[in-house]
């Protein structure tokens, strides 16, 4: 009898430890493990323009407009509908009702008002500004109505508020961090939360309950895992074993010689973005002495041999650059971007640059040997067959990488001749404008280029419709091209890779971060 | 009464004659004495005996295996790496800076703590200070500091040769002290005191003969140390700016090709690998060659 007992207490125990462990598993929290090579400098969207914060501030916060994976169509973000007025000067934003902030505020068209008037005022020191148009002002008229006028037409506005840095904010925490918002804490609408952030480390984000205003390219628009873990892991061998081990679960920083070898895996399924233009460059300061000669930069540009460059360091993934963007808008007249070191070493002589015994080239005593300032990891090798080009022509290029927590501060400064930088744009007037107009010198515009003229060109070229636009743009192109104000390397693809843990997932080209809104991460 | 001698004898030092005597009867420490000597004109002959110019790029021949031969007959022993720069002239190179750096860095640091350690053991006032300042630098680690000077001046040959020397003067301080507080209480010294020697004549004259021995074995194995270090502080970034060959630096470039062409990270690897491991085994057979202890 006492044995009988005995067993069936053991074997109620069992099955309650067998139902807890159950119960466990089935309440056991759905984390996304998310691999990434850099982090970024802060997660204030209208203070930073890395990818790495536009990784995460597109799933902690939201914009009025989405994006499709064409990169071409707006779809409704937090507004529902818009309306423009027939001159292209007024733009009304009906918003999504039963929105809110993560930490519980409501969400209302005075909001969408604050965060613009924060990042367009000029003590905010707001980047990329040029992405809200020339604005006149921003009003709410009710709490589900912002009217956006403009001062003069801009084409491009739908498409160029599904930009990072048109998140909105909640302008109460702004207030209170200071300094620190977006450094401590970032309270956003997206679809995750921003939990913590441990710089160089790691990002957590935590899932939106209730969130259901997502833009409408996902079937689903609530979110389906409890938490995402952006992880920084420097080491691209490291981050292909630990996708490929199943220690974690999506990366988009992979290293080119794997992704031939990840299409045939059967552990981990690979993703191409339908669209995307994602330009690997190096630019040249205009003013700094020895770079603000044409001859010189052209030289350079000829002398570097892109196509070799291009198959080895990428595997012959990415397509070597003859314009200085990937998208199709033409250029105008012609460009220094072909391999010819005989027309470099000519262009070099008549500057005045004379080569030495050492191989070297002198100009009143003074070696040609610009400064280059770039951040450190993949951009290492391709810098190094940068300058082994570069020695061939005589020109003695000093790199100088840094870790990317300090590379936005340096690159921000005057201290570099030359700079390299990997930059995504849905359109042509989206790269020309982001790098070429002169409001945005010392960053992004780091080459100094202050041209009445670009700036002209690229504000009508705002007014009108694409087809017209590129007419302009063309003219752009040409004009820069011409200059040498960059060396373009290559055009870049954009693969997203996953693990077996997680359901496939489309790559979205949107300013090369994959995920967008991480809408459809979903465990298996 | 006879006269006092102007000068005493210096006992422990090894005469010239049986420091060679003594290193030719010792068949294992001639041999790592040779291969340390090849090592280091592999090192100095590397502009003249290098095949190809280490910095010279051709993309076009990247990643090539060891033994592999162009078109023109032209033979890379070694491979070469991702620029398609000749890894064999690579190595000869990244030998010779390696060597170099971690030279100039052990004989400033160890210079350095020489001096503060004979110091501390001659002057009894400034022995807690100069124990303190080995304490405290004895408990930064060499990789921290090597991080924190390169945040603040930039990676490159001037903060990794700081990182290095300063690193390797505490252990010095700590070996010299105790080997020069001996010495001090020998008779000799008080002899040469008493007849009114200065303590800088003392301490050059017979102090530092007498510690000399051990020192040179000290700076021995820390040089090895020192090169392990220098590779490993390259190996993070904090080396030398690129294209600059440095066999840690070399190591790091080749690393993410690993699987696929493991021989760009492998080589400069095993080139430390055998360094060290000649330079530690001659440092071991000459503390025991020359501890009497150990002496047969």
């Amino acid at each position: 009898m006492k044995t009988q007992r005995t067993t069936l207490v053991l074997s109620v125990l069992s099955a309650s430890l067998l139902l807890g462990m159950a119960s466990a598993h089935a309440q056991a929290p759905k984390s996304v493990l998310i691999l990434r090579e850099l982090d970024a400098d802060r997660y204030d969207p209208h203070r930073t323009t890395s990818r790495g914060a536009a990784e995460v501030l597109f799933m902690a916060g939201d914009t009025l407009v989405g994006i499709d994976y064409d990169l071409q169509t707006s779809v409704p973000g937090l507004a529902k509908s818009w309306t423009v007025s027939p001159d292209g000067l007024t733009y009304t934003f009906s918003l999504k009702e039963g929105v809110n902030f993560c930490s519980g505020k409501k969400f209302t068209a005075q909001d969408v008002v604050d965060s613009y008037t924060r990042w367009l005022a000029p003590e905010t020191k707001g980047l990329d500004k040029w992405r809200a148009g020339q604005v006149d002002s921003i009003t709410a008229p009710d709490p589900l109505t912002v009217v956006y006028k403009l001062k003069r037409p801009f084409g491009d506005l739908l498409r160029q508020m599904s930009q990072h840095s048109h998140t909105i904010v909640n302008m109460e925490q702004v207030k209170t961090l200071g300094a620190d918002f977006g450094v401590k804490a970032f309270d956003g609408t997206g679809p995750y939360c921003f939990q913590s952030w441990a710089p160089r480390n790691e990002v957590v984000l935590t899932r939106h309950d209730g969130y259901n205003w997502g833009p409408s390219i996902y079937a689903d628009a609530t979110p389906k895992v409890d938490r995402v873990v952006w992880k920084i892991v420097p080491e691209e061998t490291t981050r292909l074993t630990a996708l490929q081990t199943g220690q974690a679960d999506l990366t988009r920083y992979l290293p080119y010689y794997a992704i031939k070898d990840l299409g045939q895996s059967k552990t981990v399924t690979l993703s191409k973005a339908p669209v995307y233009n994602w330009t690997f460059f190096v630019g040249f300061k205009i003013d700094k002495p020895g770079m603000e000669d044409k001859r010189v930069r052209q030289a350079l540009n000829y002398a570097v041999d892109r196509k070799t460059l291009t198959e080895v360091i990428t595997f012959g993934n990415a397509k070597a650059a003859t314009s200085m963007l990937a998208t199709s808008t033409p250029t105008e007249g012609s460009t220094p971007f072909k391999y010819d070191v005989a027309k470099a070493n000519q262009l070099l002589d008549e500057a005045g640059w004379v080569k030495r015994a050492d191989g070297f080239r002198y100009k009143d005593n003074v070696k040609l040997s610009p400064q280059l300032y770039g951040i450190s990891g993949y951009w290492k090798d391709i810098l190094e067959a940068v300058q082994g080009d570069f020695r061939k022509v005589g020109v003695d290029l000093r790199v100088q990488l840094f870790d990317a927590t300090v590379a936005w501060g340096k690159l921000a400064t005057q201290e570099f001749d030359m700079f390299s930088m990997g930059f995504g744009y849905m359109s042509t007037g989206e790269g020309l404008n982001t790098y070429f107009i002169s409001t945005s010198v010392p960053t992004p515009n780091r080459m100094n280029w202050k041209d009445p003229e670009t700036d002209r060109l690229l504000a009508e070229g705002g007014a009108l419709n694409p087809a017209a636009a590129d007419r302009l743009y063309s003219q752009v192109l040409g004009k820069t091209s011409d200059a040498g104000v960059w060396i373009p390397l290559f055009h870049d693809p954009l693969f997203l890779a996953m693990g077996s843990k997680i359901k496939p997932v489309k790559a979205h080209g949107v300013e090369g971060t994959a995920l967008y809104k991480g809408l459809d991460l979903q465990m298996r | 009464m006879s006269a006092l001698p102007t000068s005493l004898p210096v006992m422990a030092p090894v005469p010239a004659q049986g420091l060679w005597h003594r290193i030719r009867s010792d068949r294992l420490l001639m041999m790592w004495l040779v291969l340390a000597i090849v090592i280091v004109l592999l090192a100095l002959l590397a502009p003249w005996i290098a095949p190809h110019d280490p910095y010279a790029t051709a993309m076009r021949v990247s990643r090539k295996p060891p033994m592999w031969m162009s078109d023109e007959g032209v033979t890379y022993w070694l491979g070469t790496d991702v620029q398609g720069r000749d890894m064999l002239s690579r190595v000869l190179y990244g030998l010779r800076a390696t060597l170099m750096i971690s030279l100039l860095a052990v004989f400033v640091g160890s210079g350095l703590g020489a001096i503060m350690g004979v110091l501390a053991a001659y002057y009894g006032k400034a022995r807690g200070p100069i124990m303190r300042v080995a304490d405290i630098l004895l408990s930064f680690p060499a990789i921290l500091f090597g991080l924190s000077l390169s945040a603040l001046m930039g990676p490159g040959l001037g903060s990794l040769i700081i990182a290095l020397s300063v690193s390797a003067i505490p252990g010095m301080i700590r070996v010299s002290y105790s080997a020069a507080l001996g010495v001090t209480k020998l008779d000799y010294m008080e002899a040469g005191r008493s007849i009114g020697f200065s303590d800088a004549y003392l301490i050059a004259r017979y102090l530092l003969p007498n510690c000399s021995s051990m020192l040179l074995i000290y700076t021995t194995l820390q040089l090895g140390h020192t090169i392990l270090l220098a590779s490993l502080l390259s190996f993070l970034g904090l080396g030398p700016l690129p294209p600059f060959a440095e066999l840690g630096s070399m190591a790091a470039d080749g690393r993410k090709f690993l699987e696929v062409f493991p021989h760009i990270s492998t080589i400069p690897t095993l080139t430390i690998f055998v360094v060290v491991l000649v330079i530690n085994l001659l440092g071991d057979s000459l503390r025991d060659a020359f501890d009497p202890r150990l002496r047969k």
